[in-house]
């Protein structure tokens, strides 16, 4: 419910909100112990989760303000300027988390990469080896939890990962 | 000499010789500098060859002997051409080691030659840096955690390592044109915290900076290339170029979606099977809103679902009065009751199934009934159509001839007007054919214009980026070359040598004035001697046919005669004495010079040398004969 915002005095309204759509757009939602004093946990929870259908809802069905003032009716009118203000704001923000949401459908998408190059001086069997190995290391994320997945490869099996990513890459060329 | 030795020494020192300070010709280098210096070059020179050869003498004579030896035919292999040989080294001669060494140096590579050969470019002089890097890196031994210095701790503990993960940043962007609302710039002004306390983790501040960075480039670069291929040819502006491509795309993705779902209709999602309205089904994606505030419109699923729940809750409290009988009477009934409540279910459902069934066939047939429906009405308007035509040729009949009569004039008379209409039309047309033939014409020659104008915008395109690309490579090998040329060593200046060289030259061609003033003097010399001999003969000739004529006559004459003659003699025996005094002097000076010469080749002290190491060899010898017999 977006009546318990009516807790927080005026002046803070405003950065609070801007923390939530932060938290909407990916980076830090705003620390529940900053606020313990003004909300407890289920109403802290309610308000953010409410705050943040608002503002998806708000960006994704591009409502007037009006409708929104509406939606907001319930709190106070200082309060409703600030969130409105906030919206307009960030709408293009809003937008693109958006999108990034919709971009990623699919049941595991990639979130992010890293590799690393390292040299393998010998084996077990091999007292000289002196072969580069590229570790990849992959963020999955499947239906919403952080998968990592790691692989080590050496140059052919590189060659060969890069030349399928580039033929995949030439079909999504294709879709445009 | 000197500037030689001193480009000689400093070539060495580059190459690895230790040639310490105060050694600055080559005439102060001892045997052992000549071999490392010889050594060092041939390794640069040719490593295969060099590897095998020590950089110091050893102290053994033959072994040194030996050393000698694999020097000369090392150097011979190389391709010197001049004598050498073991004593070249070990019995030093300034000439000979000065001729060799700045053969050896003209042999090595040039750096200089080297860097220009690289591949020049702002990527290429990174990735040098960082070869240079990890070379040096690779260079430094592996310490365990306790021995290292603070300089290894950088490189191998495993705290300095990050990963690289990055996070979403929000930057403010300045665009042209385009006013900002008042509350995007008040929020830009006092609450957006700057980037590098954006992040939760200080160390994927500078990955997240490059992510966005890349990302952004990436994006204009496609869209410039995109617009530079496609865009233009499509003779849109960008934004009508973007929305065609918007819908294009939308139509496509709808098109995959819709087979998609044809396909497999029991998707994972959830997703309504009849989902005929593409919007629904977008509407599940949107947001992580849940999706049943958005699905207002319940599909047969859902309902026979929430059905079918709704009885069993409402089933399960009416179980709950009945307790406290007996157990087994209670049970019992239970399961009775359980048992009627699940066949009432199944009941329940196949009935709903039924009826569904039976309310997708009654829509069907309904739909058919509607079209026969419609097609009987159309049947029925052209009947009544032709009924009201039947009706008045009816009426018409009685009066027959007149009407008949009446009706031709009706048909002439619209016939006339068909006629006069046809007439009109074509008085209209000719003028408006023409016209359009001339739009079009103008069309035509507008688009050729157009369609030139086109390309020539796109060669200018190309030119622009070409040159682009070609200015920004000029700029940055300027900017290398600056860099190489501030990294270049200064004690050897170009200048100076120039300036020598200038000296020596002019040097030589004042030397040469003197040389060809000197031989026209002796030229002069020789002539006027060559004259005075010719002016001696003729005078002698005169005065010996004056004097032999008198001498016929006169007794005293005859002895004048004999002492004139003898006086001839005399004299030319004087002259070439004087001759002969001249060449022994020369001879005399050559064979000081000679003497010069092989006094500097040090060759008492080499001979003494070599002496005192043919001792040292034969010691060696017995010394070896007698372990041999010990043994």
């Amino acid at each position: 419910m977006v009546d318990f915002l009516n807790k927080l005095p005026d002046a803070e309204c405003l950065g609070f909100c801007h923390r939530v759509v932060d938290g909407l757009c990916g980076r830090e939602l705003p620390c529940r112990s900053d606020y313990s004093d003004t909300w407890a946990l289920h109403e802290w929870l309610e308000l953010l989760n409410s705050l943040t259908h608002l503002f998806q809802l708000a960006v994704g069905n591009n409502i007037s303000d009006k409708e929104v003032m509406a939606r907001l009716s319930s709190i106070r009118s200082g309060h409703a300027e600030a969130v409105l203000s906030v919206l307009r704001a960030r709408q293009t923000e809003i937008r693109h988390a958006l999108l990034d949401r919709t971009n990623s459908i699919s049941s595991a998408t990639l979130q992010d990469f890293e590799w690393q190059l390292k040299l393998a001086l010998a084996s077990d069997k091999i007292s000289s080896l002196h072969t580069p190995l590229l570790s990849l290391s992959l963020d999955v994320r499947e239906k919403g939890a952080l998968r990592p997945t790691t692989i080590e490869m050496s140059r052919e099996e590189l060659n060969t990962l890069i030349s399928s990513l580039e033929a995949a890459n030439k079909v999504v060329l294709q879709l445009k | 000499m000197e500037e030689v030795d001193k480009i000689l020494i400093h070539a060495l020192k580059q190459v690895g010789t230790e040639v310490s300070e105060d050694i600055d010709s080559v005439k102060q280098f001892t045997s052992e500098l000549i071999v490392e210096a010889v050594v060092r070059c041939i390794r640069v020179i040719e490593p295969g060859l060099g590897s095998s050869l020590p950089t110091s003498l050893p102290p053994g004579m033959s072994a040194r002997f030996r050393v000698g030896m694999s020097l000369a035919q090392a150097c011979q292999d190389i391709g010197y051409k001049g004598e050498i040989g073991y004593q070249t080294f070990l019995y030093s001669n300034e000439p000979e080691i000065r001729s060799l060494l700045m053969f050896l140096v003209e042999r090595l590579p040039r750096a200089s030659a080297e860097a220009s050969d690289q591949p020049t470019g702002k990527s290429a002089v990174l990735q040098r840096h960082i070869a240079a890097a990890i070379k040096t890196q690779l260079a430094v031994p592996w310490l365990p955690p306790n021995c290292r210095l603070p300089l290894h701790c950088e490189m191998q503990s495993v705290g300095s390592l990050h990963s690289f993960h990055t996070q979403h940043l929000s930057l403010p962007h300045c665009s042209k044109g385009k006013k900002q609302l008042k509350e995007v710039r008040d929020y830009q002004r006092d609450i957006l915290p700057p980037v590098t306390s954006q992040l939760s983790h200080q160390a994927s501040v500078v990955a997240s900076i490059l992510e966005q960075h890349t990302a952004e480039l990436s994006a204009a670069q496609e869209w410039e290339h995109e617009w530079n291929s496609q865009g233009l040819l499509s003779r849109l502006t960008p934004q009508e170029y973007r929305s065609k491509k918007l819908t294009r795309l939308r139509k496509r993705i709808e098109e995959q979606l819709r087979s998609a779902a044809q396909t497999s209709p029991e998707s994972a999602f959830g997703v309504p099977t009849s989902t005929s309205d593409l919007s629904e089904l977008l509407q599940t994606f949107r947001g992580s809103a849940p999706s049943d505030h958005i699905l207002t419109k319940g599909t047969h699923f859902t309902h026979t679902q929430k059905f079918t729940f709704t009885q069993e809750t409402a089933a399960a409290p009416s179980a709950i009065p009945i307790g406290r009988q007996s157990e087994g009477d209670v049970q019992l009934q239970q399961q009775e009751e359980l048992a009627s409540l699940q066949q009432q279910i199944q009941q329940l459902c196949t009935n709903i199934d039924q009826i569904a069934a039976d309310m997708k066939h009654m829509t069907v047939t309904n739909a058919q009934v509607l079209d026969e429906l419609k097609q009987q009405e159309l049947g029925n308007s052209e009947n009544t159509e032709k009924l009201q035509v039947k009706k008045k040729t009816i009426d018409l009949l009685p009066d027959a001839d007149n009407n008949l009569l009446k009706l031709q004039a009706v048909v002439e008379a619209s016939a006339k007007r068909v006629v006069n209409l046809a007439s009109q039309w074509e008085k209209h047309r000719a003028p408006l054919i023409e016209e359009h033939r001339r739009l079009k014409e103008i069309c035509s020659s507008q688009d050729l214009e157009s369609s030139r104008k086109l390309s020539e915008i796109k060669s200018l395109h190309e030119k622009i980026h070409m040159s682009t690309e070609e200015a920004k490579k000029k700029e940055e090998i300027y900017k290398q070359l600056v860099t190489e040329l501030e990294n270049l060593p200064h004690d050897a200046s170009r200048s100076a040598y120039t300036q020598r060289i200038l000296e020596i030259v002019g040097n030589i061609k004042k030397q040469k004035e003197e040389i060809t003033k000197v031989l026209s003097d002796t030229k002069e010399v020789q002539k006027e001697i060559n004259n005075l001999t010719g002016k001696l003969d003729r005078t002698f000739a005169v005065t010996d046919e004056l004097v032999f004529k008198d001498a016929k006559k006169d007794e005293s004459v005859r002895k004048s005669y004999k002492y004139l003659a003898a006086l001839h003699e005399n004299c030319n025996q004087l002259i070439q004495t004087i001759e002969d005094t001249g060449t022994i002097l020369r001879e005399i000076r050559d064979l000081e010079e000679q003497i010069e010469t092989e006094n500097s080749n040090k060759t008492v002290a080499n001979l003494e040398r070599i002496l005192d190491d043919y001792k040292a060899i034969r010691q060696e010898n017995s010394a070896l004969a007698a372990k041999i017999r010990e043994g």
